[in-house]
Parts: structure tokens; sequence; C-alpha cells
């Protein structure tokens, strides 16, 4: 519930990426710059602080270097040397960054959309009142905490194996002769797909923290019109949940960008089979630890930091036509 | 001997302190447990020298050193392998010993073709630790469950491995196979070319392989997989991520498989009962023999350590004290020093003594082992691995599987 409340204090920051020309939000938006005090935004900076010192003391420097290291050729073991552009240039002709790039956003642009409905879907069934609710919202929620673990990617290594328990069980209804899913190339990035859908308790969370803000009046005066069920979700919920999921959309595509442990663990680090499990944050790590080619390894971080950027820039301008704030 | 002596007193008398050296390695518990033997033993018969140890596994243990060359902090003595020697040495992170022979570090002892693998130009940045070879590690219960002979492993070809790999999985029940798939591991291809009279890496620090015989080894693999000697592409993936002790032979799975000798006794521990070695394929027919003495690993002293003399002692110590190689057995290899080597003989394991034996028997048809690859070769070694997995599984053909690794790899040791 502070997720939601947060959030709608936060969004006054989205339009100051571009002009604040849209209909609802032009005459919302002075109206709402004007509002926190003096005191309201101490206490804000306040609450920001640990997150800047954190960052001034202890990534600050590493993010420097590291511009700085992806524009030389170093090795880790001896000094860095200034080459210019050639880190960027490289990429251009590596084979493997563009089948770092082609895994990773499959897996985005499939795993993330997949597992936002699941989420969205079982908060609905949630929201209505289920007897034991506590129960069911941690139960769903625990794959969230498991989901990033090394302990949860040797399980699913398992599973999905050759002799693991979804070829036992198809097995024992007559199926049999399947591959191993973990090792097989076409199948292999799937898997870790599924597995980051199954981690869906963390946005189910907060969607479920959303429609608990939706004013029940809205679905009564909706029934009294007449509105069905799937009327009154498309009407009523989808809007006013709007700016939850364009929250939870964005958070999970920045952190489905950044997956490493699940590929690193199925895969033994190398992102095989056939490179068809090799994440971008894989082929740095290999990169710059693996193969002493840190330069390129920070070259290739900031190419990503600008994906991602990118992305979600692109995210917030989207947002301008689907979100809803719910003024009037 | 003399020599030796006043180092040591030197040592200990200059300055009175107490010196420490870091030392590391990676491996799995046993060979931490015997490590730290080894420490105590040599910190009781040098009172002055204290030695911190430092060990994890394999994977971490590359990184780990990485960044701690870094940070110019790398330990005083470390456990260092051929693959990355090159890339420490060539960029000064490691010690020229050539300064402390033969005073303080004496390797008239030592197997003298497998300590020149140790060495840069003249420099001496590596010593070996002990010897190995690469070999076929055949399980015989299996081929008597397939009713078949041992093949005859000083004539045999490389057509006779697969045909026979072949029949050996046709002629058990499922689940049963010939062999494992012998492309994961550059050592494979590297006898492959040897016996062509080629080498992975010639002395320019190019690819030393031409593109016939890239082909004719990625064509190998193919039929291996092809006629069924392995077992599917898929499950081959999972038992080569399993490592040793998840292999065919340790699981009774497959009659055959690329080892090195140093994994003999896991091997055979698993299985559960005794494994025979043979010599690879193909080295009757071949130009040259491609098989070799490989130092298993090697110790190496850190440029920047403050107290490079004590580091020599040590290392020293490691490669020519009976005590240290009665503790050691043949944990690092079959000892360097091959004085020791025979001393040690009838104290080691079944597996080991058979490893020994066969060790000693091939040596004589052997030639030099292969100086130590250029910087980048654990990237071709990641390489390899890569293209042998689109291969099997079909995505790529032998010739452009041949093609590709030869870009790749030569751009990774350019």
């Amino acid at each position: 519930m502070r997720c939601a409340g947060l959030l709608v204090t936060e969004e006054p920051q989205a339009p100051s990426e571009g002009p604040p020309v849209t209909t609802r939000r032009t005459r919302r938006w002075p109206f709402r710059l004007n509002r926190p005090s003096l005191g309201e935004s101490k206490v804000a900076y306040l609450f920001l602080t640990p997150w800047f010192l954190g960052l001034l003391l202890i990534t600050l420097g590493p993010i420097l270097a590291s511009a700085y290291l992806s524009f030389t050729d170093y090795s880790l073991i001896g000094a860095p040397e200034w080459i210019g552009g050639d880190n960027y240039e490289r990429m251009l002709s590596d084979p493997r960054f563009f089948q770092a790039l082609k895994v990773t956003f499959t897996y985005v642009f499939v795993s993330v959309p997949l597992q936002l409905a699941f989420a969205l879907v079982l908060a609905l069934v949630l929201d209505k009142g289920v007897r034991g609710l506590a129960f069911y919202r941690s139960a769903y929620y625990l794959p969230s905490l498991l989901g990033a673990s090394v302990a949860v990617a040797i399980l699913w290594r398992q599973i999905f194996g050759s002799n693991g328990l979804i070829n036992t069980a198809l097995g024992s209804i007559g199926i049999e002769g399947l591959p191993g899913w973990v090792s097989t190339p076409d199948y292999a990035l799937g898997t870790l797909i599924v597995l980051n859908v199954w981690t869906f308790g963390a946005p189910m969370v907060i969607f479920l923290a959303g429609l608990r803000q939706i004013p029940r009046m809205y679905y009564e005066a909706a029934a009294v019109d007449g509105a069905g069920r799937f009327r009154q979700f498309f009407t009523i919920t989808l809007p006013l949940l709007s700016p939850i999921i364009f929250f939870n959309l964005v958070l999970q595509t920045i952190s489905a960008f950044q997956t490493f442990t699940q590929s690193f663990i199925v895969s033994g680090g190398t992102g095989g089979p056939a490179d068809s499990t090799l994440f971008y944050t894989l082929y740095l790590y290999q990169r710059g630890f693996g193969n002493f080619d840190m330069g390129y390894a920070s070259a290739l971080a900031w190419v990503l930091l600008l994906i991602v950027g990118g992305l979600t820039a692109v995210n917030f301008l989207a947002s301008k036509y689907w979100v809803f704030y719910g003024d009037d | 001997m003399a020599v030796t002596a006043s180092a040591c007193g030197g040592s200990a008398g200059g300055d009175d302190g107490e010196v420490t050296l870091r030392m590391s390695w990676w491996g799995s518990d046993s060979r931490h447990q015997l490590t730290q033997e080894l420490i105590d033993a040599f910190e009781a018969e040098h009172p002055g020298i204290t030695i911190e140890p430092e060990f994890t596994g394999w994977d971490d243990y590359w990184d780990r050193l990485a960044t701690s060359a870094a940070g110019n902090n790398i330990p005083d003595v470390m456990q260092q392998d051929t693959r990355y020697v090159r890339e420490y040495a060539d960029r000064d992170a490691l010690l020229d010993l050539n300064e402390y022979i033969p005073g303080t570090l004496d390797t008239s002892k030592l197997d003298p073709s497998v300590t020149a693998t140790g060495q840069v130009d003249g420099a001496t940045y590596a010593i070996p630790t002990g010897i190995n070879a690469y070999t076929v590690v055949t399980d015989p219960e299996i081929y008597q469950q397939a009713g078949m002979e041992l093949p005859d492993d000083e004539t045999w070809s490389w057509d006779e491995f697969i045909d026979t790999a072949a029949k050996l999985t046709r002629e058990t029940p499922g689940g049963t196979y010939g062999t494992q798939n012998i492309g994961f591991v550059e050592t494979g291809l590297e006898v492959f070319a040897r016996q062509r009279g080629e080498s992975l890496f010639d002395e320019n620090d190019k690819l030393g392989v031409s593109d016939e015989t890239l082909a004719d080894w990625f064509r190998l693999i193919l039929e291996s997989s092809e006629r069924k000697a392995e077992p599917r592409p898929s499950l081959t993936v999972e038992t080569q991520a399993g490592g040793v002790d998840q292999s065919l032979l340790a699981t009774n799975k497959g009659a055959m498989g690329t080892w090195w000798t140093n994994e003999l006794p896991t091997l055979t521990g698993s299985a559960g009962h005794e494994l025979t070695l043979l010599r690879f394929p193909g080295e009757s027919q071949a130009e040259q023999p491609g098989m070799y003495f490989k130092p298993a690993m090697f110790w190496a002293a850190s440029s920047r350590s403050e107290h490079p003399e004590e580091a020599a002692t040590f290392i020293n110590w490691l490669v020519n004290s009976p005590k240290a190689a009665q503790i050691q057995l043949s944990d690092r290899g079959l000892p360097i020093n091959t004085e020791l080597r025979e001393r040690i003989s009838d104290d080691l394991e079944a597996p080991d003594q058979q490893s020994a034996k066969f060790l000693e028997k091939i040596g004589t048809d052997l030639a030099d082992p292969p100086a130590l690859p250029p910087p980048g070769a654990g990237e071709v070694q990641d390489i390899l691995l890569q293209i042998n997995e689109q291969l099997l599984f079909g995505r790529l053909s032998a010739d452009q599987a041949a093609q590709q690794f030869r870009d790749q790899a030569s751009a990774a040791i350019g």
C-alpha cells in the first residue's frame, strides 16, 4: 500500500522528461508541483539520504572508473591503456555480443509481460476475498524471494534436465524420449523464462495493494448502471490500476535486463548450450573476469546502461498514452 | 647444498623478522587438507616463515586472482595452470625464478622436458608441480557386458575408436554408451593436431592447426554423435557440466572417456572397480606422437612479492622435499622430481600406481610437451566448448565449425 502511495507522489518527475502537453496532465501538473511544502521535501531528502550516501561512497567511484576503463585496453593484470572508442567499435563485429543482445531482449520481451499478466490475474483472484488470503499471498510471494537464488537455479537444472521431474512425469503418461530442456538450445531459454514468470509474487503484492485503493463505490455505481464484470474490469480496474502496472513494468523490465544468476548456474557459467542462454550480463562477466578483457566489459556495461535507460525513457514517454492518474 | 643452507640462514638472520608469505591454490577439500599439512610441515622446518593460505574452487580461483592482480595484490606463491601462466607472466606479474636457480631453487632433479614448459624466452616463471597425461580411460566391465575385447591401444586408429564406441552403445542395454563426447577440452584437439605434426598454437603465438585438421577433428566429433557412439547432445551437455563425478565412466554409463591421469582415482572411486588406461587412438598411424606429459599445474611467485627469496625457498621445498612428496603423493600430478616420483611409488593408492606405470610405459614414445600457450588460451577453451555444442546440435557443419574456431580463436589470442 505504501508502494502505491509513494508512486503517486513520485509521478510528477515523469513529465519533466518531455514537454507537459498532454491533456489530463497539464491540468494537474502545475497544481501538483507547488504542493510539497519545504518541510515535506526536507523529510523526503532525509529518507533519501542513505541511498545518496551509498551512491556517493560506494557506487559512484566504480561507475566513473568503469566509464574511463571502457575507453581502455585493460587486462586487470597490467595498467589500463587508452584506446579511444575501439571497444565500442569492436562490438559491431562481435557475434557473441549480438547473440547476447538477442537472448536478453527475447527474455525481457517475453517474460516480463507474461509475468505481469500472471501477477495481475492472481491479484484479481486474491482480491475477491479468498479465505486464508494471508497464506496465499505469502505462498505466492515466496518464489520472488527465491527466484534469483543459486539454490533455485540448481533445482531448475534438475527439474528440466534429461532425467528431471518434467521428463519423468511426462514419461509416466507415455511421452518418452524427450531431451533435457535446459540442455537443448531451442528450449533452454524457455525454461529460464518460465523461472522468471514463476517469480510473479513481488508485482502481485503491489497489484494487490493497488486494487485495494480503488474505491468500492465506483464498482457499485457501475453495477447499478448495469456494467458486467468485464466492463468493470476494463473501464474501472485497469485505468485506475495503470500507474501500478506502469511501476511494475518499469521495475521488472530493468531487473530482467540484469538477470545473471539463473543463466550462470543453469549453464554452468558458459551461457550454453550453444550460447542459447548467453545473457548480456553473463557475457559481460565472461569478458571481464574470464578473458582478461575488463576494458571491453566496461564498454559492454555502458551500452547496457544506455539500452536500459533508453527503454525506460520510452516507457515513460509511452505512459502518457495509457497511464491514468485518476484526477477526474 | 651449502648454497641452499646459507641462503636460508641469510634470510632468517637478516632482519630477524618473521616473514609471512601468502599462498593460493584451487582444488577440492582433500587438496585443501593436504596443502594445510604441507604448510604445517614447511613451517616446522622453517621457523622464520609463516604461510597464509587462500584457497577456492577452480572457477572462483581465476576471478579472484585476476581481481587481486588489478589491486597489485596477488599472493606471493600461487598455483598456476598452463592456460594462464602467460596471461600473468607476459604482463610482468610473475617473478622470474632464474635468479634463484640453482642456489635457492634446485631444478636439477626435475623432469627436464616438462620443466621447460614453465619458461618463456629463457625466463622461468613457473615450476611444474607434477606430470599428467591425457588418456582414454576405459571401463573393461562394460566391454565385457557387450561381449567385446579391449582394443589394442598400440595400433588402434580414430576410425576404430568410433566403430568400437558405436558398437558398444549397440551391444549394451539402453542408457549405456560407448564413449563420452571428446570434443569439450582443447587437449583432445591438441593431441589430434600433434599427431599430424601440427600443434594447437605455434611458436609465434598463432593458431598452429590447419583448416583441414580442424575440419577433420570436427567431422570426427560429429560422426561420434551421429553414429550414437555417445549419448544424444542434450545429455552430453548435462554430463559435461557434471564434471568428473557425474561423468559416464564414474556413473557406469559409458565405456570410454578422455581424462587426465590424475583424475583416475576419482573415476575409479566412483565407478567402484578398476578402470584401464589406454593410449589415444591414431598414435601408431601418426607422423609423431600426439600424447605428451603435461605439467599438471605449476607453482609460481609474484613479481611484487616482498620476499622473493623465501617464496623461492618455499617452491623449492614443495618440489624437492621428500616430506612434501610424501604428503602430496599424486594430488598435483606425479611428482616432477623424478627421484621422488620413484621413491613414493610404493605409497601410492592403486589407481595412482596404475597411472604411474602407464606414464612410465608410454613415456619413451612421447615427444616434448607443447610450450605454454599464448595469452587468450583460456578464452580459446571457452570458444571450443561453445563451437562443439553448436556442432552437436547441428547448428554448424564441420567446415563451418573449423572456420568459426579459426576466426574466434585467432581474435582471442591476437
